[in-house]
């Protein structure tokens, strides 16, 4: 191919376009018309936006892009060693920062996975259900006597969170300094007066992060963090900022995603109360195919970024090297070929090859804790407060969704009923020692039994 | 005819093991799935192909048996 054949190929190449600005309140709230739209016509557009970047949300298009290893890098190269490459958010943010090993690729990537695999397998999650059955007992015993919850503030942001610091073997009781950090860092906008606070608070979490780091070094525990200490990665022990990256993946991805997600299915059941008596009644055949359409429909992380890392033609597109890419997780889960009805709601769907977790060899390696949480969350809140009904007055959405559709606040209202056991504060600091008694945070490669809940 | 999870398209999403426990099992350290025997039992054909179907890597196939090593 000669040089000169270049610009005309370019405007060919580029001849599906699309105006695309996940960024925007717009995108939120036009988000079916513009799926509906992209899926139709452009299942793969060019988009002029931050820089210019192309955007799958054709399902088998994300498919087939999202499983071409070979072409596509995750690699956030912030000090220029490599090829510049800029990882998977797009816009790049201002603080050049790895987000651990969703921004790398193979084989660090692997080695971290391999790392982590063990404490984040099916089997090592169920180890850990009883204690989440008590974190939950104890968020809805604290309002189970009013009447009233905020399942945001006051379940699904807990328990995901605390869940979160056990496994990686951060004191448990140190959940709401992360939490909020955590969620306000998602939903406020950065030209926010608000952000100096957030700043602050992210701050304040990172500090502790490098403490529990540092302390996990010195006085080894079990935890993630311990594996990541412990850890050769393509040959070598990687730095404490490296890490840092990591620990605040696995924060990330283990605290907001949760907590959207049950927010959002909690308040379409409250819409739909035939539909929750439906599910609480068939819930043992029900239960999982309803988590799976909750995860399609409302898909907590939208998408992933990319970049191409050789030219190629995939999805009858041709890409060059250096591209950038988004692969549309939320777009690509309503697409009619492989979703009949795909903006409906159906809790018994089946065939339901969404792609909220991702796909490839980056699937969210939390995608089993994720479930599990999930369903130990609905369940007992249709067991104990099966009448609630939220407060669309009060519910508060992210306003853009571009990095994860969640939710700030979402009161409901309920018929009260009797606590049945201790407060939060207690409960936490019970688990703490059920935690550090029972080293239920090692790998399951070196425990396998199940948290035992002891009377006290 | 026997079910097989190709190890090189798998990468751990479960739903296999979800709808027909009988048939996949998961690894214990990295969550992979592989078919138990392979067999597919009478009352789980149904089950098979909806994971099949279900798969989002669509790294399950259904092969004849003496393409079965």
């Amino acid at each position: 191919m000669s040089t000169e054949t270049i610009p005309d190929d370019d405007a060919e190449r580029k001849k599906n376009r699309y105006q695309f600005d996940r960024h925007t309140p717009e995108y939120r709230e036009r988000f079916e018309s513009i799926t509906t739209e992209m899926i139709s016509e452009c299942p793969v557009a060019w988009s002029d936006t931050y820089g210019g970047h192309w955007v799958a949300a054709g399902h088998e298009e994300v498919f087939e892009l999202a499983r071409s290893a070979g072409y596509l890098s995750n690699d956030h190269d912030v000090r220029g060693e490599r090829r510049g490459y800029k990882g998977i958010t797009i816009p790049t943010p201002d603080a050049p920062f790895v987000g651990g090993f969703l921004e790398m690729d193979p084989p660090e990537q692997r080695h971290y996975r391999q790392a982590l695999n063990p404490y984040l397998s099916p089997a090592a999650i169920n180890r850990w259900i009883p204690v989440v059955d008590e974190l939950v007992r104890a968020c809805l015993d604290e309002k189970i006597e009013t009447g009233s919850i905020d399942f945001v503030d006051d379940l699904a942001n807990v328990v995901p969170a605390a869940l979160t610091l056990a496994m990686l073997g951060v004191p448990l009781k140190n959940w709401s300094l992360y939490c909020e950090a955590v969620h306000a860092s998602v939903y406020t906008p950065h030209d926010s007066p608000d952000i100096t606070r957030v700043r602050q608070a992210q701050q304040v979490m990172y500090r502790d992060m490098f403490g529990q780091l540092a302390e996990v070094r010195s006085n080894p525990r079990p935890g993630m963090i311990h594996a990541l200490v412990q850890a050769e990665i393509n040959g070598k022990k990687p730095d404490d900022m490296e890490l840092l990256g990591v620990i605040a993946l696995l924060i990330g991805g283990g605290f907001d995603t949760t907590t959207a997600l049950t927010a959002h299915a909690l308040e379409w059941l409250s819409e739909h109360p035939d539909q929750r008596a439906r599910l609480s009644a068939e819930r043992d055949t029900l239960l999982d195919s309803a988590t799976e359409e909750f995860l399609r429909f409302y898909a907590p992380a939208p998408g992933d970024g990319r970049t191409i890392s050789a030219d190629c033609e995939v999805a009858g597109t041709s890409f060059r090297e250096g591209e950038r890419l988004w692969l549309s997780w939320a777009m690509s889960n309503r697409d009619p070929a492989v979703f009949p009805n795909p903006h409906e709601v159906d809790l018994a769907r089946t065939g339901n090859r969404h792609h909220s977790f991702g796909l490839g060899l980056h699937r969210c390696i939390g995608s089993n804790l994720a479930r599990m949480m999930f369903k130990r969350m609905l369940v007992a809140v249709l067991d104990r407060m099966p009448d609630f009904t939220c407060d669309p007055a009060g519910a508060v959405h992210y306003q853009t969704i571009g990095v994860i559709q969640g939710m700030q606040h979402l009161p409901a209202a309920f018929t009260p009923g009797p606590r049945i056991g201790d407060g939060l504060d207690e409960t936490i600091a019970r688990m703490q020692v059920i935690c550090d008694e029972q080293r239920i945070a090692e790998p399951v490669t070196v425990r396998k039994a199940s948290a035992r809940i002891t009377e006290k | 005819m026997k079910v097989y999870v190709d190890p090189e398209r798998c990468q751990g999403h479960t739903l296999c093991a979800m709808i027909a426990p009988g048939v996949f099992q998961l690894d214990d350290v990295d969550g992979h799935s592989s078919a138990i025997d392979g067999e597919i039992p009478a009352d789980q054909q149904v089950k098979v192909a909806e994971a099949i179907r279900s798969c989002p890597e669509q790294a399950i196939s259904v092969i004849p048996e003496t393409r079965y090593r």
